[in-house]
């Protein structure tokens, strides 16, 4: 492996390329070459952690390998995260402790955790956006210069496209971290962790923004740091890329750890039951003629330059149609364009009335929805309680009396529709944040559907929810499209796409390649057609 | 699979609460809010000052200083409008200012009653506060600069107004407001800010409008994608701060029994009027707070006030304490949330609307 393409893999040969810095040198009184010695295992034992009153772990014990990709599975809020972040030293566990080669580390810090060559490559990236690709790689270590207090910037740009080809991340160092996709940001995190010296590594969702081609970059910097006798974590909820790079899984379920198995005995099914703690029903695609359905949403040559071109096509009442396509496609873009959050040409029209100038106000009125995709950013009002979430959308729609609001009415007209997505939570002045991301999740539904809409567009609807709140999604969708809603659903998991859609449209570089319908919906005929393949 | 624990069957908990419970955290909250901590802290400031010197304690004396804390307590409430959409407003104390001495030259002068200055008190104070919403809104200045910008415009304005007069001898029926009691004891003054405060929170709480504040507060581009007119809300946050403002004015005039000049920005009223915003436990983060909070905090900051001042310290030592008190607020929220810097806060700039799809905005 190592040395084979005449790059050399092996951590002996590329790390001396840095001088040790000589406060780092103060730092570490040992002075261990880390990534030559090969990693030591790194094991939780009966670790339990609480935050306020909400148990994250407990009594769970874990042991990572060296040279295994060992990830953890579960649904959101199961503990996952929790645990990767108290092994890393970013919480403290309320008890139990963490044994680094058998002994015992005691209180750890993030900093003292990477100095004993543990990293965690967070959810989401944290680079400095103003600063360079290098500069980046080398915060909290920079190389010393010849004078007091200064920064050897030479050593740093010379060894920084080691640290990069060492990861497999082709760009030009002085590149802006801002300008980076978010894959290039994480093969950053892990060139970091390979600076740190780190041999212990964790990685916390990494694939969820990434397509699948990205994912597979980072799947092979994985195998080769095992290849490497590293000790890699690995969160994910796709199961298909679970199965595929493990070595060994573990489930955990409501805080506590429900079962730990080798690659060769896992499968999806013992995996899911695990996860929910019973057997979800294998879904059936639903078969209906809709092709008599009258149009409810026409768009026509809808143009934004550089983004899409010429996107035309239109919704029957009733139907589920779906826009398949890769990240970065268009087909988030072309929603955002209907919906009037960018510019575009061409026409949009609805129930056969056109819409000349769309903003969100005039188009939620006219019963046109929008569910973003980035919950966080642009869904969420963290500091409202659930209720007022839930209600958002229809502010104006709200019952009066006079100029003023009625809050009993608006609480039933919540509470209402908080039972109907099936919302689990202590009350509805809950604050929002409290609430798992499913669960977060069903109250956008809530929102958007008292809006009570024509057309409805989910733009990756269950991103980041657990197996539970995606069935209730699945089923939301369903019980909608039936009412007579058109929903037109983007989603980066075509198994969604294949069960749920009455049609799919194939989205690539901008445009719509290809429509499929019924039957010839199938994970295989998507998988091609969006990564512009004529396929059949 | 033999390792799975026994299944547990999914639960859906409704999203009703318990009554009980219910009762019982409705209370604990009323507790932890930062209303009562103000009115515990008054009184307490107010006990101790008595218990050293007894003259403290006369009715008499909490009335002046109920009605002395009014002209601020209406100013902070105003703030609190631009604070819950993440702005700020340094201008309030010459748009205060404005108000007080064009109402106050025309009482003087024309013997007009305080019913007709009323609407134009509201009216130039609105008015300004537009002029600042604008500029926030669509020129995309950020707040503090921009009313950094209208504070100094506005202050020349007072002063040209005033010229080398002041306003000095009011008719007879606003002293009868100064002096006057509803009830024996209740001021009409005080009556006034109260009545302000409690239709604010109305305002704030049960109107679309105030509903719209603080979602944009919260998250300016949910927001926006969930159909509220971000801009509108965001010009008619101004306006309701430059009208309160202009309100406060009037109270100021009634109060003082003239201005001047430097009304407003003598008495520090700028500074004084964000910290009682942030004392009372509305953050400059938007999105969260009340204006119930700032009023009690205005109040307490004048007791405080009177009573360093009963205690002997030199009054030079006023504006330290004030200081202090905000510094100690602030680290109370960030302990609550430190989900946005104040620097962050401080140097925002309203975004542009529509907003660019996520792939260019984000960083």
């Amino acid at each position: 492996m190592a040395g084979a393409n005449g790059l050399s893999l092996c951590g002996r040969a590329m790390t001396p390329v840095v001088k040790r810095p000589r406060s780092m040198r103060s730092r570490r009184p040992e002075s261990h070459d880390a990534s030559a010695r090969g990693a030591a295992r790194y094991e939780a034992r009966q670790i339990s952690k609480s935050f306020g009153g909400a148990v994250a772990l407990s009594d769970v014990s874990v042991t990572f390998a060296p040279g295994e990709i060992h990830t953890l599975c579960g649904e959101n809020g199961a503990g996952k995260s929790t645990l990767l972040k108290v092994m890393a030293g970013i919480h403290q566990p309320d008890a139990g402790e963490i044994l680094l080669g058998g002994e015992p580390l005691g209180a750890l810090t993030p900093r003292s955790a990477q100095l004993r060559g543990i990293y965690l490559v967070p959810q989401e990236p944290t680079l400095m956006a103003t600063l360079s690709a290098f500069e980046n790689l080398f915060v909290g270590i920079l190389p010393r210069g010849r004078l007091p207090f200064s920064v050897d910037w030479k050593e740093m740009e010379r060894s920084a496209g080691a640290f990069f080809a060492q990861v497999g991340l082709d760009i030009d160092p002085h590149t802006p971290a801002s300008t980076l996709s978010i894959a290039q940001q994480q093969l950053l995190e892990c060139a970091r962790a390979l600076v740190h010296r780190c041999n212990i590594i964790f990685f916390d969702e990494p694939t969820s923004p990434l397509t699948a081609r990205e994912a597979d970059v980072l799947f092979a910097l994985m195998r080769q740091l095992r290849e490497r006798d590293f000790t890699l974590g690995f969160i994910s909820h796709r199961l298909d890329e679970v199965l595929e790079i493990s070595d060994r899984i573990t489930v955990l379920r409501d805080s506590r750890l429900v079962t730990e198995m080798t690659a060769a005995e896992a499968s999806r099914g013992s995996i899911v039951s695990a996860m929910v703690g019973h057997d979800i029903a294998v879904r059936q695609r639903r078969h209906r003629d809709l092709s008599s359905a009258e149009t409810v949403l026409e768009v026509e040559a809808l143009s934004a330059p550089g983004r899409f071109s010429e996107v035309s096509f239109v919704a029957r009442r009733g139907e589920v149609l779906g826009l398949a396509g890769l990240v970065g496609s268009g087909r988030t873009e072309i929603a955002e364009a209907i919906f009037g959050l960018a510019p575009a040409s061409g026409a949009v029209t609805l129930a056969g009335r056109p819409l000349a100038h769309r903003t969100p106000a005039s188009l939620i009125d006219s019963g046109l929805i929008y569910l973003p995709e980035d919950r966080g950013r642009n869904g969420v009002f963290a500091e409202v309680d659930l209720e007022r979430n839930i209600t958002a959308a229809i502010i104006p729609r709200l019952p009066r009396r006079g100029p003023l609001l009625r809050p009993g009415a608006e609480y039933e007209i919540a509470e209402q529709a908080s039972q109907r997505t099936r919302i689990v939570a202590r009350s509805l002045s809950s604050s929002i944040k409290s609430l798992s991301g499913g669960n977060q999740q069903r109250a956008m539904f809530s929102r958007w559907l008292l809006a009570d809409p024509k057309v409805a567009i989910f733009d990756e609807p269950t991103r980041g929810v657990d197996v539970g709140a995606k069935d209730d999604i699945y089923k939301i969708i369903d019980g909608i499209s039936d009412t007579g809603v058109a929903v037109v659903m983007i989603s980066s998991e075509l198994e969604e796409l294949v069960f749920l859609c009455d049609r799919v449209l194939a989205i690539y570089e901008g445009r719509i390649v290809t429509e499929v319908a019924g039957d010839d919906i199938t994970l295989q005929r998507l998988g091609t057609l969006i990564v512009g393949e004529p396929g059949r | 699979m033999s390792g799975i624990a026994s299944p547990v069957e999914h639960q859906v908990i409704p999203a009703r609460p318990g009554r009980r419970d219910s009762r019982r955290s409705a209370a604990l909250r009323l507790a932890r809010r930062r209303e009562s901590l103000l009115i515990v802290m008054t009184v307490a400031v107010f006990s101790i000052t008595t218990a050293l010197e007894p003259s403290f304690d006369t009715s008499g004396n909490i009335n002046f200083m109920l009605e002395s804390a009014m002209p601020l307590a209406v100013l902070a409430v105003g703030q609190t409008m631009v604070c819950l959409v993440r702005g700020i407003d340094v201008s309030v104390a010459p748009i205060l200012g404005i108000a007080a001495v064009s109402t106050g030259f025309l009482a003087q002068d024309d013997g007009s009653s305080y019913v007709l200055m009323l609407p134009l008190a509201l009216a130039i104070g609105a008015g300004l506060g537009v002029v600042n919403g604008l500029f926030v809104t669509y020129a995309r200045i950020p707040p503090i600069i921009t009313t950094l910008g209208t504070l100094s415009i506005y202050a020349g304005i007072e002063l040209s107004l005033v010229g080398s007069s002041a306003v000095q001898t009011l008719p007879a029926s606003y002293s009868t407001l100064n002096t006057g009691t509803l009830l024996p004891d209740i001021s009409y003054l005080l009556v006034i800010g109260v009545v302000v405060t409690i239709l604010a929170a109305l305002f704030l709480w049960r109107t679309t409008l105030g509903r719209a504040l603080y979602a944009v507060g919260n998250n300016v581009e949910a927001a926006f994608r969930a159909g509220i007119r971000v801009n509108a809300v965001l010009v008619s946050a101004y306006a309701l701060t430059g009208l309160i403002a202009g309100l406060a004015g009037l109270v100021y005039l009634v109060y003082y029994r003239g201005a001047e000049g430097g009304s407003g920005i003598t008495e520090n009223l700028n500074l004084l009027s964000i910290a009682a915003v942030l004392i009372g436990g509305t953050t400059l983060t938007g999105g969260k707070g009340g204006v119930v909070g700032p009023f009690l905090a205005a109040i307490f900051i004048t007791v405080a006030d009177e009573a360093v001042l009963v205690a002997g310290v030199n009054p030079d030592w006023q504006p330290a304490g004030v200081g202090l008190l905000l510094l100690l607020a602030i680290m109370l929220d960030r302990n609550q949330s430190g989900r946005r810097s104040l620097r962050e806060v401080l140097l925002a700039r309203h975004p542009k609307l529509p907003l660019a799809p996520p792939n260019e905005a984000t960083p």
